[in-house]
């Protein structure tokens, strides 16, 4: 019974941890090419989900609402870049913090005019019957969102490697005045990175919708643990934040079980900052000597 | 740049006093954005259904003419801190009649005071967590307060802990899980059913007291805890999304086991997200989506056709408000006034009936004694019946309540 | 002069006279809760400016300094029976206490790492207040009556004096901490903390004493919110709230205290103000109207891009029109305050006082505050001996990097009052060796001793106490700080009042010295004209020169001198050997990094040329040059014959 419950308290938590880890990744790809990061990105997979569901609502197929939901992310992701970051990063401020918490201000407000202040149920073809693997009760929903996760972070890092507008991603990310050399634009790169985070929003946004329920609060609690998760893990980290997020997953699952449901996220905050007390790029990231 | 803005404050406190002139000025606040807005705003628009058929009708006799409404509207986003500045803002305006509103019991305690203060008439609608009236009340350590501007129009919860206790005691359930949300109104939710328990004879054993947070969606460990400990029913005390969370991962968890709790359970965000996994949970009610009289149906379609909806969102408040207005305006029409300490005399001794959309007033509230908060409670135990949801509405639970309330209507 | 003093004094009292005037006249208990909030939240922002714009941390901790602060006030009334002034107290004595905490994952966090780690200290802040039911009444909340102060009794209208007293008490201590040596630090930290270490200016103490100070007065406020509101509960001090009082003071201005105040000003009337239709189509008119205004100006001037002209008008735009399409103004709140964000965030980058600052000084002709005349150079570099005798002496020091040896068993003595040149091809370990001389490195083994006493190893700060400065290669100058600034920062030996009567203003006589001293080595290296100027929009080489002069203020027994003339062009070059001959002969040692070899020759008593960590040759600048080893290290071949001509066209001057 009790290896059984553990065993269920840490898939389940895991689960939760993979969605962390999908946003988180999000955060990766912008701050890779520019150092910058969305701190409106819980608005856009928001954002995305509602966009989404109406497509769904006007009898788009599932297929469809996918590619529009992912378009729909990319541009907002573009617009974020474009009016947030830009002209920060060419001031060398860090404006782009309050910026994109502004935009996201914005987006909340509009969601919340437009769609309503309500959750709502997003439709979904996959059952939510519970599975019996071992004892454990999964749901099929469950398992997609795990793929799903896996799936968007493999196509990406594929892209990356693979196409040469990816290359120049990764140029950039590794040494943004070489590239420049190189002839690749940065700004160019940092567009596409936006979009592609943006992307990557707008998905989590439609995989996680059919379990959380659609509303303009539904990525408010999401983003803080998906930031966490980004940081404690390495904001350069690639796969690492899979790690970090089921890691983080699992033990609030664990914690509220057997600590007491109110301290669920103590124990992984005072990990985080012990995390970033003995490794302040993050577990997984690259450690910088000091250079004068 | 300061001194312009002073200015403008000032300005706009001026606009606002001079405008008085043969309207009643009625003020709505609540929470209109954020995460309880489905409850703030449902009671603003029945409330404003309300007043617009008052305003349609001529507006409220009083004397030779007839005085309309007027609105001032304050979304306090369930935050306490603009929830006090917004009690201080309409404590300050001379020509107030009076305020209808609150959902988050954190504001009627941060805010109240201010309107207290003035004597400014207050009808609590939809904000059941009992503290809001008990504040004034008489305590151990001090005596309440003599005269009492603040009334509450909801089923406050120690109605309902006590029908849901009772419930599971009929039953026959011998072991209970709590859950509750970490908010104002379900730790006090809580309070409330462990106080319940122990009146109602301790027949019921606490398995698990457990928590969860605002904007929680995986249930698990909280609900495994209940399982494990062998839990046969659940009382729970949250609002819509993480109630529908609960539910979804006691489908998932194979918890077949029964789901009651406070009367949020019959908001749309629950229902609609709980899916058919919602089916059979119970809440104690204070109106049904159901036109099962004349009145009901009137508001029910009246309320559709305004809001251009199919269903309320939440149809207890935007029936609380309404019914809330028209007690208001009984109060008013005996009053002869739009004076708010006036109005405030009339509404403990109301004297002639209010046929509201819930049921027909009858005397709802009397002069405030601090040794009874029943004095400005408007809802007994008669009033709040037991709802279930059933394929996505809610619908009475027990079909004798249903036919009571027919009779009492055609009284 | 006067008019400077006027103007800034006569604003700050102006203000205050108004503020405490106020509720002479007005009755209305909601605008005098409004300025009640006002005050407390100036007091909360400018605490919060420390941080954010002083320190230039992103601090997200500060919404549960209010909280901590707020139910710390709160348990002394309620739990142990306490005045209002203990109460007040013991709020910001628990801010003080745990916002020095707080700096210590700020000494090697940054950015987005150090964002996270005060957000985490702040939902812990908000889980414990929640949980510890017993004590804080958890969810539930807290009710608490304003308890008398000092056995008086506060009406609604004597607490808000009291507020006002304290925020004019906080405006004044902040407005001279900030003038002084204090400010300059917390804004160096900002900009390159190595260099503060590396100056003298401990980063360790600056920071922590910055972030409880902050904190602090984080605390302080929220005692008072605590006796305004009466009423807490864990959930009103969260993300939420961070967010809108960071907004605030950036809105406001940073590095200000008019903007903190502006900023608490924009936070607490706004939302209130645009519950009103007319008021708010006003101010989304007059907003569209500066907007273009601006704009038009910028266009004239040519001073900002595109999009930070089209950017505000296009959104305030969008407020003007939305405002007539819906109907309901109340529920879009949020997207018009985000919109007027927007635009100032874009439109003024330093915030709206900022703006109105400047525009103010130039059209009142507002001189800036005059700089003291320099003192002479001699009252600020005495001579020192130089009596040849060893100053430095390093034995067998080595420093690995994981496998690399990056210095290899190095010994070598520098005598005092000589000109030590220091060479040897890229990688050869000279900028390694220096950083473990200075401190920023420690050695992996060996000794160093400085004037015979054991040299400190690994504390830039303490190798700079010593009496050894050091330039940096790469630039680390303090780019937010004008040149005076980042002189006077670094300077040794003026700064003696103690910071009680600092608090008081009474330094003002430390600071007159300071700017003396500081403009006499501007003048030495020629940059008198360039005092107001800030680093970062000097000429590189003005930027070199500012270096020396920093690094000089140190008043050096030993002066490192890494690479002066990297990146200079033929005649700075020439002003740069004079220079140095000029600061030599003061009878400060110096060691020289460079790889012009002219310079080298011009200049060094000894060289000694390393290669791979090691030691290869020393001796004269001629006997080096012609040393083998030296020449394979250099061009990878051995032989003397072939290399000769090639050392030659490299090295023109030999």
């Amino acid at each position: 019974m009790n290896t059984q419950i553990i065993a269920q308290m840490v898939v389940s938590g895991a689960l939760m941890g993979l969605v962390y880890a999908l946003i988180a990744y999000g955060f990766q790809l912008t701050y890779a090419t520019s150092k910058s990061i969305n701190f409106g990105q819980g608005e856009l997979v928001m954002l995305s989900a509602f966009f989404s569901l109406t497509l769904l609502n006007f009898g788009a197929p599932y297929w469809l609402m996918i590619i529009g939901g992912l378009l729909f992310g990319a541009a907002l992701g573009l617009l974020v870049e474009r009016a947030a970051v830009r002209l920060a990063l060419q001031q060398k401020s860090e404006g782009w913090i309050l910026l994109s918490i502004i935009l996201g201000l914005l987006g909340f407000s509009a969601a919340e005019n437009i769609w309503g202040r309500d959750d709502r149920p997003f439709p979904t073809p996959i059952s939510a019957d519970a599975l019996h693997v071992f004892g454990i009760n999964i749901t099929p929903l469950e398992i997609s969102v795990a793929i799903g996760v896996f799936a968007v972070m493999g196509l990406v890092e594929l892209f990356k490697r693979k196409t040469l507008l990816g290359k120049a991603f990764e140029a950039v990310a590794a040494d943004r005045d070489a590239a420049e050399l190189m002839g690749i634009s940065a700004t160019r790169t940092i567009m596409l990175s936006y979009g592609l985070s943006g992307m990557v929003a707008a998905m989590a946004g439609i995989l996680i919708a059919p379990i959380t329920t659609v509303g303009p609060t539904m990525a408010s609690a999401l983003i803080l643990k998906a930031f966490a998760v980004a940081v404690v893990a390495g904001l350069d980290s690639g796969f690492g934040v899979v790690l970090i997020g089921i890691f983080l997953g699992a033990l609030e699952s664990l914690t509220s079980f057997y600590v007491g449901s109110g301290w669920r996220e103590a124990p992984g905050l005072i990990l985080l900052i012990l995390a970033l007390a003995v490794r302040p790029n993050g577990v997984f990231g690259k450690a910088a000597i000091v250079k004068v | 740049m300061k001194k312009t803005l002073l200015a403008t404050v000032l300005l706009g406190a001026v606009a606002q006093t001079a405008l008085a002139a043969d309207v009643v000025k009625i003020a709505l606040t609540g929470p209109f954005s954020g995460g309880s807005a489905p409850m703030g705003t449902s009671m603003r628009d029945g409330a404003k259904l309300a007043i617009s058929e008052i305003n349609l009708a001529g507006g409220i006799k009083v004397g030779s003419k007839k005085m309309k409404i007027e609105i001032v509207e304050r979304d306090d986003e369930g935050k306490n801190e603009r929830g006090a500045l917004i009690a201080q803002e309409l404590a300050a305006m001379d020509d107030l009649s009076g305020v209808i509103g609150t959902v988050n019991t954190g504001i009627a305690l941060s805010g109240d005071k201010h309107l207290q203060e003035k004597g400014i008439t207050k009808i609590i609608t939809p904000a059941a967590g009992s503290a809001s009236m008990t504040q004034w009340a008489n305590k151990a350590d001090k005596p309440g307060v003599k005269e009492l501007s603040i009334f509450r129009f909801a089923a406050h919860d120690g109605i309902q802990s006590a029908m849901v206790v009772e419930h599971a005691i009929n039953q026959k359930f011998s072991k209970v899980a709590i859950l509750h949300d970490a908010t104002n109104y379900g730790v006090s939710g809580r309070d409330d059913l462990l106080d319940q328990i122990k009146k109602q004879g301790n027949k019921l054993e606490v398995v698990a007291t457990e928590k969860f947070n605002i904007g929680d969606k995986d249930m698990t460990a909280q609900l495994l805890r209940a399982k494990a400990g062998g839990a046969q029913a659940i009382l729970i005390w949250g609002i819509g999304p993480e109630l529908a969370a609960v539910s979804n991962g006691m489908a998932k968890n194979e918890m077949k086991i029964p789901l009651v709790g406070g009367w949020t359970l019959s908001m749309s965000n629950y229902i609609d997200n709980a899916g058919k996994n919602g089916d059979g949970t119970l809440m104690p009610q204070t109106f049904i989506e159901e036109a099962i009289t004349p009145r009901a149906k009137s508001f029910i379609d009246g309320y559709h056709k305004a809001y251009n909806v199919t269903r309320i969102p939440s149809p207890v408040s935007a029936a609380q408000g309404y019914d809330a207005v028209y007690i208001f305006a009984a109060a008013v029409e005996q009053a002869q006034s739009e004076n708010t300490g006036k109005i405030k005399l009339a509404l403990e001794d109301l004297k002639k009936p209010v046929h509201g959309v819930i049921t027909t007033w009858q005397h709802p509230f009397s002069t405030w004694n601090p040794a009874n908060v029943e004095s400005h409670e408007a809802f007994r135990r008669s009033d709040t019946v037991m709802g279930m949801i059933s394929e996505g509405h809610v619908v009475f639970a027990n079909q004798a309540d249903r036919a009571r309330l027919i009779k009492n209507a055609s009284k | 002069m006067l008019k400077r003093f006027l103007f800034l004094r006569g604003a700050e009292f102006f203000a205050l006279l108004i503020l405490a005037i106020v509720p002479l006249w007005v009755s209305n208990s909601y605008a005098l809760g409004l300025l009640t909030l006002l005050a407390i939240y100036g007091i909360l922002l400018i605490g919060l400016d420390v941080t954010v714009g002083y320190l230039g941390q992103v601090n997200l901790g500060h919404a549960a300094f209010l909280g901590l602060g707020a139910y710390a006030a709160g348990l002394c009334v309620t739990l142990l029976g306490w005045g209002m002034a203990g109460a007040l107290l013991m709020s910001s004595l628990v801010g003080l206490v745990f916002g020095g905490l707080l700096a210590l994952p700020a000494l090697r966090l940054a950015g987005p790492q150090f964002a996270l780690a005060t957000l985490s200290f702040s939902a812990l802040t908000a889980t414990l207040l929640n949980e510890w039911e017993g004590l804080t009444g958890g969810a539930q909340g807290l009710s608490l009556a304003r308890p008398p102060l000092l056995g008086l009794s506060l009406s609604a209208h004597g607490f808000y004096w009291l507020c006002i007293v304290l925020l004019a008490v906080v405006w004044l201590l902040m407005r001279n901490l900030l003038a002084s040596q204090w400010g300059r630090a917390f804004e160096a930290l900002r900009d390159s903390s190595i260099a503060c270490d590396a100056m003298g200016v401990s980063t360790y103490r600056h920071k922590v004493a910055g972030f409880a100070l902050g904190s602090g007065l984080g605390g302080l406020a929220g005692g008072l919110y605590a006796f305004n509101f009466q009423y807490l509960q864990p959930q009103s001090f969260t993300y939420e709230l961070m967010v809108i009082l960071l907004l605030g003071v950036v809105l406001g201005g940073r590095k200000s205290l008019w903007g903190a105040f502006f900023g608490a000003c924009l936070i607490v009337l706004l939302p209130n103000l645009l519950s009103n239709r007319l008021l708010f189509e006003m101010l989304a008119a007059a907003g569209l109207l500066l907007a273009l205004i601006a704009a038009a100006r910028a266009y004239r001037h040519q001073s900002a891009q595109l999009f930070q002209r089209l950017a505000p008008i296009f959104a305030m735009g969008l407020l003007v029109v939305g405002g007539f399409m819906v109907d309901n103004t109340e529920s879009w709140r949020k997207a018009i305050f985000a919109l007027m964000l927007f635009s100032v965030v874009v439109g003024l980058p330093d915030g709206v006082m900022g703006f109105v600052a400047k525009f103010l000084v130039r059209s009142l002709a507002i001189a800036p505050a005059r700089i003291a005349a320099a003192a002479r150079l001699e009252s600020v570099l005495s001579p020192q001996r130089a009596d040849g005798l060893p100053l430095l002496e390093l034995q067998n020091v080595r420093r690995y990097f994981g496998g690399v040896k990056a210095v290899d068993d190095i010994s070598l003595t520098v005598n005092a009052g000589q000109v030590h040149g220091l060479i040897g091809p890229n990688g050869s370990g000279k900028s390694t060796l220096v950083n473990v001389i200075s401190g920023l490195y420690a050695p992996s083994s060996g000794a160093m001793r400085l004037q015979g006493k054991a040299l400190p190893v690994g504390s830039l700060l303490k190798v700079s106490r010593a009496g050894v400065a050091r330039t940096f290669q790469n630039l680390q100058l303090f780019a937010e700080l004008s040149a005076l600034d980042n002189v006077m920062l670094a300077l040794r030996g003026v700064y003696r009042t103690p910071l009680a009567l600092l608090l008081l203003g009474l330094a003002r006589r430390d600071e007159r010295a300071a700017q003396a001293e500081a403009m006499a080595l501007l003048d030495l290296l020629g940059l008198q004209n360039e005092a107001r100027t800030l680093a970062k929009d000097l000429t590189y080489g003005a930027q070199r020169r500012l270096e020396i002069a920093r690094a000089l203020a140190r008043k050096p027994t030993l002066l490192i001198l890494d690479e002066p003339a990297a990146g200079l062009a033929k005649p700075d070059v020439q002003t740069l050997i004079v220079l140095i001959r000029t600061i030599h002969a003061r009878g400060i040692s110096i060691i020289l990094i460079e790889h012009h070899m002219d310079v080298v020759s011009e200049l060094c008593d000894v060289v000694t040329v390393l290669d791979g960590g090691k030691v290869i040759a020393q001796g004269t600048p001629e006997v080096v040059k012609r040393h083998p080893k030296v020449i394979k290290a250099y061009l990878g071949v051995a032989q003397e014959e072939l290399a000769e001509p090639l050392i030659q066209k490299e090295f023109p001057a030999c």
